[in-house]
């Protein structure tokens, strides 16, 4: 360890969705990396010591070398010459570099998605559907009285969540913590996260659904067969108890995870959810919210939202904003041979996607921004090497419940940020659009005068 | 005689062709459907780009070679004729009010989506969303006619207002989600969860198929409009019994979450 060491308080750990902002992190500046932060899970741990500077070109293309500016050319001019070109990823950078990617998508007239459409894309198409009944966690902490987790573990994929926000946190109606809330927890399997629950209700996997309808009959006065315990595994003692407990309590919350929006029956999964907790707030105050796994997911939601009016999935090949999921997803449009140019920001789809995606991927030119080396890079054609967000970069970052958090880095990369390549690329594809309309003009008008 | 157009050059990317449709042709001569625009992609291009147009105007139109990447084929449509001798892609007859279109192939994905009239028929399979809702609309289709005769995936008429959906082969999941009013008749297996969060209207099956916690047992009857459905599309090419359509059904009723005045009716041989 050098002498040469820099504390930086109330940094930001970017790694999930919870994006703490109370980290102290002691960071050895000769040898650009973070040896401790206090305050972080395990997660957040592994995050900071695993971002170190790595001895890397900031550019390659086909597996060479280049400056960064011969990239950028590159990749505008391979951009500009498709025909359907995809931008996907975008959840683990920041706010600023997601507008940038929006307007490049825009020039280009492509298709833009973000890593919601395989997590909380079904959530985003119920939200649409049936609406949304939100909060802040700083609400749920000082007022939840019954917190309900459908479909997630977050013991293991939010570690904080308990602690900070939903269950021991001590907050201003609920000034004895544990004690004053009800913690309940819906799972095919017990998890890391059971102990902690009050209530464990296991459900067959696939069933969720049928669960959530059976709770909305309930609550709305229906009757429901006693043969639902043998479809689902839950009794209907279980639920008509939990119904009880859902009217009567007083902030009830639901926090929802991909066990739910990534099974059987999907998007009418969370749509399911989210209109129980609108049945629900005809008796008292309930609220819904999806627990979001990356870093800056519900950014990327409220970029995209914001820029074209959609959060997802949207086309710009006609030249307006158009949402379709399932057809615009990048999912589909790879595993469907569809798209002919691919820009992958922060992500790595060649590591996760259906085996025809990626077979589709390998016979596109890709372009990839990345800190580390994965498998998408890999298979790029051209692939940038970039500085980590929230360690070697400032911006803004979403918390899972839209709240806009500022970054504080911890040291400076040699590499350039996601924003900076996006910027540049954004210029280049912007002269390039305005040279091709000057050339159709000027095509015009020397026909015009043939004639 | 026949207006023909024959594929030459398959697309690369996806093609929106919303101009190949009997309303967008009325008037026009050969030459100038040639030039009617289409989209390649981010590109417009031509109908010539892609098709050798020859026949006669006016008259039914005829498609030619595999169009599985061709969007939007007879859409807006009111009246005319199209044949498509293979496959098509998405949103064929989108928001058609009136005409017909046969296609000996499978579709795609949202078939005849926000359709108001007309009829489509397919002899192979369809995909998801047949005669649904789009995407943050509440309502489907408010009338018309889709034949399928294999199968169909997820969400068939999800939200639909009114008109008929027939499906020879199986339905996917969620089968009439949100619908209502109209008819759904699925001869083979109906998919989980159909008739979810539904307020009126018919989906019947030949065949036994699972109910949501929310719908429950009526009764067993002969549904006299159920006949005259039945021995339509009988005369229409669809496997149809005798049996099935003087014979015994039962009716659950949902969905009860909303109305309950939406029915499942279930043969019983």
């Amino acid at each position: 360890m050098s002498e040469n060491i820099k504390t930086v308080k109330n940094a930001t750990c970017t790694f999930c969705g919870c994006v703490c902002d109370d980290m102290i992190l002691t960071v050895d500046m000769d040898e650009k990396r973070i040896i401790k932060a206090k305050n972080a899970c395990v997660l957040g741990r592994a995050w900071f010591s695993q971002h170190t500077i790595e001895d890397a070109p900031a550019a390659m293309i086909d597996g060479q070398p280049v400056s960064v500016d011969e990239a950028i050319e590159e990749a505008a001019q391979t951009l500009m010459n498709a025909r359907f070109p995809i931008t996907y990823g975008l959840s683990d950078t920041t706010c600023e570099a997601q507008r940038q990617a929006v307007a490049i998508t825009d020039f280009i007239k492509g298709t833009i998605d973000t890593t919601t459409s395989v997590c909380h894309g079904p959530s985003g198409l119920a939200f649409q559907g049936i609406g949304e009944s939100t909060m802040t966690l700083g609400e749920v902490k000082n007022r939840a009285d019954l917190v309900i987790y459908w479909g997630g573990n977050p013991a293991e994929s939010h570690p904080r969540h308990f602690t900070k926000f939903t269950v021991t946190a001590k907050g201003m109606f609920t000034p004895n913590g544990k004690k004053d809330r009800t913690v309940v927890l819906f799972d095919v399997r017990r998890t890391a996260s059971t102990p902690v629950a009050d209530i464990f209700v296991q459900l067959k996997p696939g069933k969720d659904f049928e669960v959530l309808w059976a709770l909305r009959a309930l609550v709305k006065g229906r009757t429901i067969d006693a043969s639902i315990e043998e479809e689902t595994g839950v009794s209907l003692e279980t639920l008509k108890d939990l119904v009880e407990r859902m009217k009567n309590c007083r902030y009830g919350v639901f926090f929802f995870g991909m066990g739910l929006t990534m099974t059987r029956g999907r998007h009418f999964n969370s749509g399911a959810l989210l209109a129980l907790t609108t049945d629900l707030n005809e008796f008292t105050h309930f609220v819904a919210k999806p627990a979001r796994g990356h870093g800056n997911v519900t950014g990327a939601d409220n970029v995209l939202s914001w820029q074209t009016g959609y959060p997802f999935g949207v086309n710009f090949s006609r030249g307006f904003p158009r949402f379709n999921p399932g057809e615009f997803t990048t999912v589909d449009t790879l595993s469907r041979g569809e798209a002919d140019a691919a820009l992958i920001i922060a992500s790595d789809p060649a590591s996760n996607f259906p085996k025809a995606a990626i077979d589709h991927l390998r016979s596109i030119p890709v372009i990839t921004l990345d800190p580390k080396e994965t498998l998408t890079t890999k298979l790029a054609h051209v692939a940038f090497r970039t500085a980590t967000y929230g360690i070697n970069t400032g911006g803004t970052v979403y918390r899972m419940d839209d709240v806009p958090i500022s970054l504080r880095p911890a040291f400076e990369s040699p590499f350039p940020s996601d924003e900076e390549i996006l910027t540049s690329l954004k210029a280049r594809v912007h002269e390039l659009v305005l040279a091709g309309k000057n050339q159709q003009s000027a095509l015009k008008t020397s026909t015009s005068l043939n004639a | 005689m026949s207006l023909e157009l024959t594929l030459h050059t398959s697309p690369q990317v996806p093609v929106e062709a919303e101009n190949i449709s009997p309303d967008k042709f009325a008037g026009l001569t050969i030459a100038e459907i040639e030039t009617l625009s289409v989209m390649h992609g981010n590109e417009q291009l031509t109908l010539a780009d892609f098709f050798k147009v020859e026949g006669q105007t006016g008259a039914e139109i005829h498609l030619q070679g595999d169009l599985s990447r061709l969007k939007y084929i007879g859409s807006g449509m009111s009246s005319g004729h199209i044949h498509i001798h293979g496959n098509t892609g998405q949103h064929l007859g989108a928001a058609m009010s009136g005409g017909e279109i046969l296609v000996d192939g499978d579709a795609g994905d949202w078939v005849a989506p926000d359709m108001s009239g007309g009829r489509i028929q397919i002899k192979g399979n369809a995909g998801h969303m047949v005669g649904s809702a789009y995407r943050g609309s509440p309502v489907g289709i408010l009338g018309g006619e889709i034949i399928i005769h294999g199968d169909v995936r997820n969400e068939a008429g999800h939200g639909m207002r009114n008109g008929m959906i027939v499906v020879g082969g199986n339905s996917g999941d969620f089968t009439g989600v949100d619908m209502l009013a109209g008819s759904i008749i699925v001869l083979g297996k109906l998919g989980i969860r159909s008739g979810a969060g539904m307020k009126r209207g018919s989906i019947v099956t030949l065949q036994a198929a699972a109910m949501l916690p929310t719908f429950s047992y009526a009764c067993t009857y002969q549904p006299t409009y159920l006949r005259i459905y039945m021995q339509y599309l009988k005369d229409s090419g669809l496997a149809i019994d005798e049996a099935h359509i003087s014979g015994n059904y039962e009716r659950w009723s949902g969905d009860a979450i909303e109305l309950n005045r939406g029915e499942i009716l279930l043969y019983k041989d």
